[in-house]
């Protein structure tokens, strides 16, 4: 038993080495990129990276919670990314239809009447839904910089009982 | 007079040397991957940064430190698999980065993100995360190998 104990505290010992000499490397040699992400000076604009594009433009998702309170607040413009006949026997309250299929001819639009300033919540028909989350990076390419995706879509927000709008049939 | 040895003997002894020859073999492409995989990411820390990121897991600064120094965790396990030095200890490492990239992997299917895993080449093409996955399930086994069949003092092979 006590050997067992020692060939886990020799393995423990050795596995904290390996990675404090492997931390202290790669700190010191990225120490340049660490002390601009500490004070804030890192311009991410400015770098062409594969890696920060895609970091840019990939929607962040939001829950429930988090929606309502961009909901309440009046901060967000929320965005329906399914079809109009869904959007038509329900949607957010003051929620503006842009089915993803006919996206490109709606964009324009769009852009006309909301600044790339505005914070944008896109929703589609719940988690198994990916059109949010793809009109979402469209209109991140476009130059909309917070934009956010709420997975749980018109379904979760129908069943918690928050504000939805319906036209008249 | 010259003892000859039972065939029993032979054959337990060749199986022991092929045994050992195959943990080398193992060792060594295990070490290699991770080597491999180390020096993209060394190469453009910003990058696999945005990689990082795009998992949405971390703070945005941890993002950058977690950047700088996984890849020198992998570069320093890999080279030890290799040469053969504190191989336990490496293949340790690899098991639990591997456990840790599983999790994060199965947390973007779970979340619906659809994302570049970050793995080798930044930048480079996508892959499903559930390939990614399978490939790390493997590594993970492969790791856990070399840390359960150790070498026995004197075999110096391995």
């Amino acid at each position: 038993m006590t050997n067992i104990m020692k060939d886990m505290k020799k393995l423990l010992l050795e596995m904290t080495v390996i990675i404090f000499v492997a931390s202290l490397i790669g700190i010191i040699l990225n120490h340049k990129m660490l002390l601009k992400v500490c004070s804030g000076r890192f311009d991410l604009s400015k770098i062409t990276s594969p890696g920060v594009q895609r970091m840019e433009k990939i929607p962040m998702p939001v829950g429930l919670l988090q929606a309502k309170e961009l909901f309440e607040r009046k901060e967000a413009v929320f965005v329906d990314a399914r079809d109009a006949s869904f959007f038509s026997r329900g949607h957010l309250k003051g929620a503006v239809l842009m089915p993803l299929g006919e996206s490109e001819l709606n964009l324009a639009r769009f852009m006309v009447k909301v600044p790339s300033s505005a914070t944008l919540v896109i929703y589609c028909n719940g988690y198994d839904c990916r059109d949010s989350m793809t009109l979402g990076a469209k209109l991140m390419e476009k130059g909309y910089r917070k934009v956010y995706v709420y997975e749980g879509g018109y379904p979760e927000w129908r069943d918690a009982g928050l504000p939805i709008e319906r036209e008249a049939p | 007079m010259e003892r000859r040895r039972s065939p029993y003997r032979e054959r337990s002894a060749m199986m022991r040397n092929r045994k050992r020859y195959f943990r080398i073999l193992v060792r060594i492409v295990l070490g290699l991957v991770f080597i491999y995989a180390s020096i993209h990411k060394i190469r453009d820390p910003v990058a696999f940064a945005g990689a990082v990121a795009a998992y949405n897991i971390l703070p945005y600064g941890l993002n950058f430190l977690v950047a700088a120094i996984l890849p020198w965790v992998e570069l320093i396990s890999g080279l030890l698999l290799v040469i053969g030095y504190r191989v336990k200890a490496a293949a340790s490492i690899v098991i639990a980065m591997n456990l840790f990239f599983i999790v994060a992997l199965s947390s973007t299917i779970v979340r619906g993100l659809d994302i570049d895993c970050g793995c080798f080449k930044q930048g480079g093409g996508k892959t499903p995360a559930w390939e990614v996955i399978i490939r790390d399930v493997i590594f993970l086994v492969t790791a856990i190998f070399l840390v359960l069949n150790k070498q026995k003092p004197g075999k110096r092979l391995s």
